[in-house]
C-alpha cells in the first residue's frame, strides 16, 4: 500500500515531447484514472511509473522511495496490459506464479497465493490451459490475477480492456470496481474510453498533448470542466459549443450569435463583464437543454429546426440548427418530432459554461 | 491461412485441363528436374563396376536402371577410405560452429530487435551485409591469419571461419523473428520481477523455438556442405570433411573412383537431407515471421 | 532508470558476434587490400615490397582478366534471372496446399541441402561422363555441337549454369513461399474482385507486396552464384580451365602462392558486389530501420 507522487515529470523522445511538466499525487489506496485522446501522453506517464521508459526530467515516488533509478523489477508494481502479454508457452498457473518464483516465494505459499486470486476471478478450472486455450474475457482475468498474486504497493493498468468486446467490457469494468473495493490497492489506470474513466475512478485526471488538463472526482470534471477540452471530452454525447459575442442591454448582459440570443445567468455576469463586445464560447450539455414550454423565461430559450432525429428508447438525441449553428440536443423519449419541425429550446441557466476564445479556460 | 493465401496467390483456377497445363505439369517438370540427378547418383552407387563401364548399345545394358545393385562401392568406402571419419568431423564441425552462430545470432539478434541504443542501425545492416561477401573474397587472407594461430588443419580452422557467414543470417533472422514477439510480453516479465537478461532467457527465447530452430537447421546445413575453406585449411586426410574427402581422396589424377564417390555422395548427405525434409514447413514459417516482422 | 544501462547490455550481447566477424572479416579485408598493393609472395626472397597499382594496372592489361570478368557477370545476371523466375513458379505453384505437398517440398529442397561439392559430381558424372560408359558418345557429341557452335569452354559455362540454377532455384521458391505466406489472404481476395485475369493480379498485387522478398531473393541468388564459382573449378575438376575470378584467384594464391595479383583479382568482385547491394538496399528497407 503506498502512495504515488510525481514530480514535474517530462518526458522527450528524439522529436517529440510527450508528458510535459506533470505533478500529480495519489494517494494510498486511491484509484486514479488518467484519460485522454490517444498521443495525450497518459501511456507514456504510467510506463514511466513502471519503470519501462526513462525519465527525461522530475520525479517518481513510490511509498517513500524515490524510483527514478529503480528498475522495474524493483518497483514492487504489477502490470496489466492492453494485450494480456501472458506468457503463452506457459500454463495459467505457471503465467500466475511467474513473478512469485521470480522473488523466490516458497512453493506452497505460492500455490496458495495463486489459488486464492483463481477463486476471486473464478478461473480455478483453467489453471492447467495454455493462454492460447481462453477466451479473450478469460484472458483478461488471468492477466489480472497474475497481477494480484503478487499483493503489489501499486496495480498499473495500461487500456486493459479495450480489447474486449462492449457487453464484456461493462461486465470487467464492473469486477474490477468490485476488486479495488476488496483489495484497497492504490491503483492508476489508463485508458481513452471517458465512461470507463469516470466509472472507475476515485479521481480522474484528464490529459492533451503530453499537459494535465484537469484532475478531479468525476463528478467535477462534468459539472466544473477547467477548460473548453475537458468540458468537451467528458460526457457523452458531448457539450455544445457556439461561438457568441458578449453585449450589453437593457441593463443586463446577453450573449448573441445569429439565431441565437440569450441572457447571462446572473452567477456569471459578474466574470463575463470583462469581456464586453468581445467573442466567448457558449457550452452547453445536451443534456441541460429541453422543449421549452409556456412557462420557460424568453430570455433563455431560442428557436431551433430540427435536423436529425436519433431515437435511443430512453431518450431521444436531436441534432437542430440555431441559425448556423449545429446543437445536440437529449430529449424526454415522449416528444414527436421530424425533420424539418420547428422547435422551441430552453436552457438550464446554471449549467451553462462559458469559455475564454484565447485561452479556452472556463471562465 | 496458408491455404487461403495460397487461393489467391497461385494462378490455379478454372477447368481440368487448365489446372493440368498451369498445376500439374509444371510441378512434375520441376520435381523431375530436380530430382533426376539424385537418381542417376543413386543407380550408379548401386551399379556394379562392370556395368558401369560398359559401352554404349552393348547387349542387356541398362541404362536407367541396374539389374544387379551391389554394395561393393559403399563398402569400398568404409574399407579404404576414412569415410567414416570424415562423418564425424563433419558432424563435429557443423554442431560446433552452428552452435557457435546461434548463441552469437541470439544475443546480437535480441540486441538489435529490443534495444535501442546509438549506431543501431548501422550496425545491423553491417552485420547483415557481411552475409553478402563471398568467400572466393575471404578465403586467401583467412589462410593466412589461420596458419598465424597455427590453427592450419585442425577442425578449429573451420569452427571459427564458418560462423562468419552463419551469423550475419542468424542474427538477421532472429531479429526479425524477436520483432514478431510483443514487447508487452518482456515488459510484463520485468515488471514481474525479471532482469532483462532473465526475461530474454525465460520468456522470449523460448517463445522463439521456431526461429531459433530455423536458424539452426540453416546453420546446421551451410557448414556441413562448405567446401572451398575446409578443402584450403585442411590437407590430411584424417582430418576432411565429406564434402572435400570425398571429392580429393576418390579423384586421383585424371581417375574417378565414381562408384564409391556416388555412395559418398548419397551416405554424406543423408543426415542434413533428412533434418531438411523433417524441417521443411518449420523452416518455411520460420522465415515468415522473421521477414514479416 | 537504465538507458546507459540498456546500451552497455546491448554492446555486450553484440560483443561475441562482431569480435567474431571483425576477425574473420574486417580484418581479412583489410589485408587483401594491402596485399592487392604489393607483391607478397611465399615464393619470394627477401622483404615483400610495396607496388602501389601495379597489380591491377597489369589485370587490366590482361585480356584474359576482361574474359573472366565478363564470363563472372554474365554468369551472376544470367543465373539470377532464371534462379528467380523458376523460384517464383515453383513458389506460386507450392502456395495452395495439395495433397503431397510436403513430400514435393522434401524434393524441392533436396538440391539445397545437399552439399554442393557432392552433387556437383553428380552432375559431372551426368554431363561430362567418362568415356567408356553408357551414353558418353551422346554427351560427347553434345559438348562438341555446343562447343563449335559458341566457342571452347561454352559447354562447362552451360553445365556451372546449369548446376548453380538447378541448386539456387529452389531455395528462392521456398524463400519466396515465406513472402507470399506473409501476405495477408484479404488483399488476394480484395484483389480477385476488382479483377478477372489472374495474370493481372499477379503483376498488380503479387508482385509488388513480394517486392521486399524479391529483392532479398536476389541477393541471396547473387550470393549463392557467387559462391558456386568454387564449384566451376569442382565441375570442370581443374581440368577443362574456363578461367573465371574466384577460381582464377584460388589458382593464383593457393597454386601459384601469389597473394599480391590474387588478392587484387579477387578484389575487382568488390565493385559488382556493392552496386547490386546500393540497388538492392534501395528497393529493400533493410529491417532495421524500422522504428524500435
Amino acid at each position: 500500500m503506498a502512495q504515488v507522487m510525481m514530480k514535474d515529470l517530462n518526458k522527450k523522445y528524439d522529436e517529440v515531447h510527450a508528458v510535459k511538466d506533470v505533478n500529480l499525487h495519489i494517494r494510498d489506496k486511491e484509484f486514479v484514472v488518467l484519460v485522454g485522446p490517444s498521443g495525450c501522453g497518459k501511456s507514456t506517464t504510467l510506463r514511466m511509473v513502471a519503470g519501462l521508459e526513462e525519465i527525461t526530467a522530475g520525479e517518481i515516488t513510490i511509498g517513500d522511495r524515490i524510483v527514478n533509478d529503480l528498475p522495474p523489477k524493483d518497483r514492487d508494481i504489477a502490470m496489466v496490459f492492453q494485450n494480456y502479454a501472458l506468457y503463452p508457452h506457459m500454463t495459467v498457473y505457471d503465467n500466475m506464479a511467474f513473478g512469485l518464483k521470480m522473488r523466490k516465494f516458497p512453493k506452497p505459499e505460492i500455490a496458495k497465493r495463486v489459488g486464492d486470486a483463481a477463486e476471486i476471478l473464478g478461473i480455478q478450472e483453467l489453471l492447467k490451459r495454455k493462454p492460447r486455450q481462453l477466451s479473450g474475457g478469460q484472458r483478461q482475468r488471468v492477466a489480472v490475477g497474475r497481477a494480484i498474486v503478487r499483493h503489489p504497493q501499486v496495480f498499473l493498468f495500461d487500456e486493459p480492456l479495450s480489447n474486449l468486446d462492449a457487453k464484456l467490457r461493462v461486465q470487467m469494468r464492473v469486477e474490477l470496481k468490485r476488486l479495488h473495493d476488496r483489495l484497497e490497492t492504490t491503483a492508476i489506470y489508463v485508458t481513452h474510453d471517458q465512461v470507463e474513466a469516470m466509472t472507475l475512478g476515485d479521481r480522474v485526471v484528464v490529459m492533451k498533448d503530453g499537459w494535465i488538463q484537469q484532475v478531479g472526482e468525476p463528478l467535477e470534471l462534468y459539472g466544473k470542466p477547467a477548460n473548453r477540452f475537458v468540458a468537451g471530452f467528458i460526457g457523452s454525447p458531448s457539450m455544445n459549443f457556439v461561438d457568441v459575442t458578449v453585449a450589453d442591454a437593457s441593463g443586463a448582459l446577453w450573449v448573441e450569435t445569429a439565431g441565437l440570443r440569450v441572457k447571462v445567468p446572473p452567477a456569471l455576469s459578474g466574470r463575463l463583464g470583462a469581456y464586453k463586445s468581445q467573442h466567448v464560447t457558449l457550452g452547453i450539455r445536451p443534456e441541460d437543454l429541453r422543449v421549452a414550454s409556456g412557462s420557460d423565461s424568453a430570455d433563455y430559450s431560442f428557436d431551433t429546426v430540427v435536423e436529425v432525429v436519433e431515437p435511443l428508447g430512453s431518450e431521444i438525441l436531436l441534432d437542430l440548427k440555431a441559425g448556423p449553428n449545429v446543437i445536440v440536443a437529449r430529449v424526454e423519449p415522449t416528444v414527436r418530432v421530424k425533420h424539418g419541425d420547428k422547435m422551441r429550446l430552453a436552457l438550464h441557466p446554471e449549467r451553462v459554461r462559458f469559455f475564454d476564445n484565447k485561452t479556452e479556460l472556463a471562465i | 491461412m496458408a491455404g487461403r493465401a495460397g487461393s489467391g496467390a497461385g494462378m490455379v483456377e478454372g477447368s481440368r485441363w487448365h489446372k493440368w497445363v498451369f498445376f500439374h505439369v509444371p510441378l512434375m517438370v520441376f520435381v523431375v528436374g530436380t530430382l533426376f540427378p539424385f537418381y542417376w547418383m543413386l543407380v550408379t552407387a548401386f551399379r556394379p563396376d562392370g556395368e558401369l563401364y560398359r559401352p554404349w548399345r552393348a547387349v542387356n545394358n541398362t541404362p536407367f536402371w541396374t539389374t544387379q545393385p551391389t554394395l561393393e562401392h559403399a563398402i569400398y568406402l568404409f574399407k579404404q577410405t576414412m569415410f567414416a571419419t570424415w562423418l564425424w568431423n563433419t558432424m563435429f564441425i557443423a554442431l560446433l560452429s552452428t552452435l557457435i552462430s546461434l548463441f552469437c545470432g541470439l544475443l546480437a539478434g535480441y540486441a538489435l530487435a529490443r534495444l535501442r541504443f546509438p549506431l543501431a542501425g548501422g550496425l545491423g545492416t553491417s552485420i547483415f551485409v557481411t552475409y553478402l561477401v563471398p568467400p572466393t573474397l575471404l578465403f586467401i587472407p583467412l589462410a593466412n591469419i589461420i596458419r598465424d594461430f597455427r590453427l592450419g588443419d585442425t577442425p578449429w580452422s573451420l569452427i571459427l571461419t564458418y560462423p562468419t557467414f552463419l551469423i550475419p543470417f542468424c542474427t538477421w533472422l532472429l531479429m526479425g523473428y524477436f520483432k514478431t514477439i510483443p514487447k508487452e510480453l518482456e515488459e510484463c516479465a520485468r515488471i514481474d520481477g525479471a532482469t532483462r537478461v532473465r526475461a530474454m532467457i525465460q520468456i522470449i527465447f523460448p517463445i522463439a523455438t521456431p526461429g531459433i530452430l530455423s536458424a539452426g537447421i540453416f546453420a546446421f546445413t551451410l557448414s556441413w556442405n562448405e567446401f572451398i575453406y575446409a578443402l584450403v585449411f585442411l590437407s590430411s586426410p584424417q582430418q576432411k570433411t565429406v564434402p572435400v574427402g570425398v571429392v580429393s581422396e576418390l579423384i586421383r589424377g585424371d581417375v574417378f573412383f565414381w562408384g564409391p564417390l556416388m555412395a559418398g555422395a548419397l551416405l554424406g548427405s543423408i543426415p542434413v537431407a533428412l533434418i531438411y525434409s523433417f524441417f521443411v514447413e518449420h523452416y518455411v514459417a520460420g522465415l515468415t515471421g522473421a521477414v514479416k516482422g | 532508470m537504465g538507458r546507459a544501462r540498456d546500451i552497455r547490455l546491448a554492446y555486450l550481447l553484440l560483443a561475441p558476434a562482431l569480435i567474431l566477424l571483425v576477425t574473420a572479416l574486417a580484418y581479412p579485408i583489410g589485408w587483401e587490400i594491402w596485399t592487392s598493393l604489393t607483391d607478397l609472395s611465399p615464393l619470394n626472397e627477401g622483404p615483400t615490397a610495396f607496388v602501389g597499382l601495379e597489380n591491377y594496372r597489369r589485370l587490366a592489361a590482361d585480356p584474359a582478366f576482361w574474359r573472366a570478368a565478363t564470363v563472372t557477370v554474365v554468369f551472376a545476371a544470367v543465373t539470377c534471372t532464371v534462379k528467380l523466375a523458376l523460384g517464383l513458379g515453383l513458389a506460386l505453384l507450392l502456395a495452395r496446399p495439395f495433397r503431397g505437398r510436403a513430400l514435393v517440398f522434401m524434393a524441392i529442397f533436396l538440391p539445397w541441402a545437399y552439399p554442393a561439392s557432392v552433387s556437383v559430381i553428380g552432375w559431372y558424372w551426368t554431363l561430362s561422363p567418362p568415356i567408356p560408359t553408357a551414353y558418353s558418345v551422346f554427351m560427347g557429341n553434345m559438348k562438341y555441337a555446343v562447343d563449335s557452335a559458341l566457342g571452347g569452354g561454352a559447354w562447362a559455362f552451360l553445365s556451372v549454369t546449369l548446376f548453380n540454377i538447378w541448386r539456387g532455384s529452389s531455395f528462392v521458391g521456398v524463400f519466396l513461399l515465406a513472402g507470399i505466406n506473409a501476405i495477408p489472404p484479404e488483399l488476394f481476395e480484395y484483389a480477385a474482385l476488382e479483377s478477372k485475369s489472374a495474370w493481372r493480379r499477379f503483376w498488380l498485387v503479387t508482385v509488388p507486396l513480394l517486392k521486399p522478398f524479391l529483392a532479398l531473393a536476389v541477393f541471396l541468388a547473387l550470393t549463392t552464384a557467387f559462391a558456386d564459382l568454387a564449384n566451376v573449378w569442382m565441375l570442370t575438376a581443374g581440368r577443362i580451365v574456363y578461367p573465371v575470378i574466384g577460381t582464377h584467384a584460388y589458382w593464383l594464391a593457393i597454386h601459384g602462392g601469389q597473394f599480391g595479383p590474387a588478392s587484387a583479382l579477387s578484389l575487382t568482385l568488390a565493385p559488382f558486389l556493392i552496386t547490386a547491394l546500393f540497388l538492392l538496399f534501395r528497393m529493400f528497407d533493410p529491417p532495421e530501420r524500422e522504428p524500435a
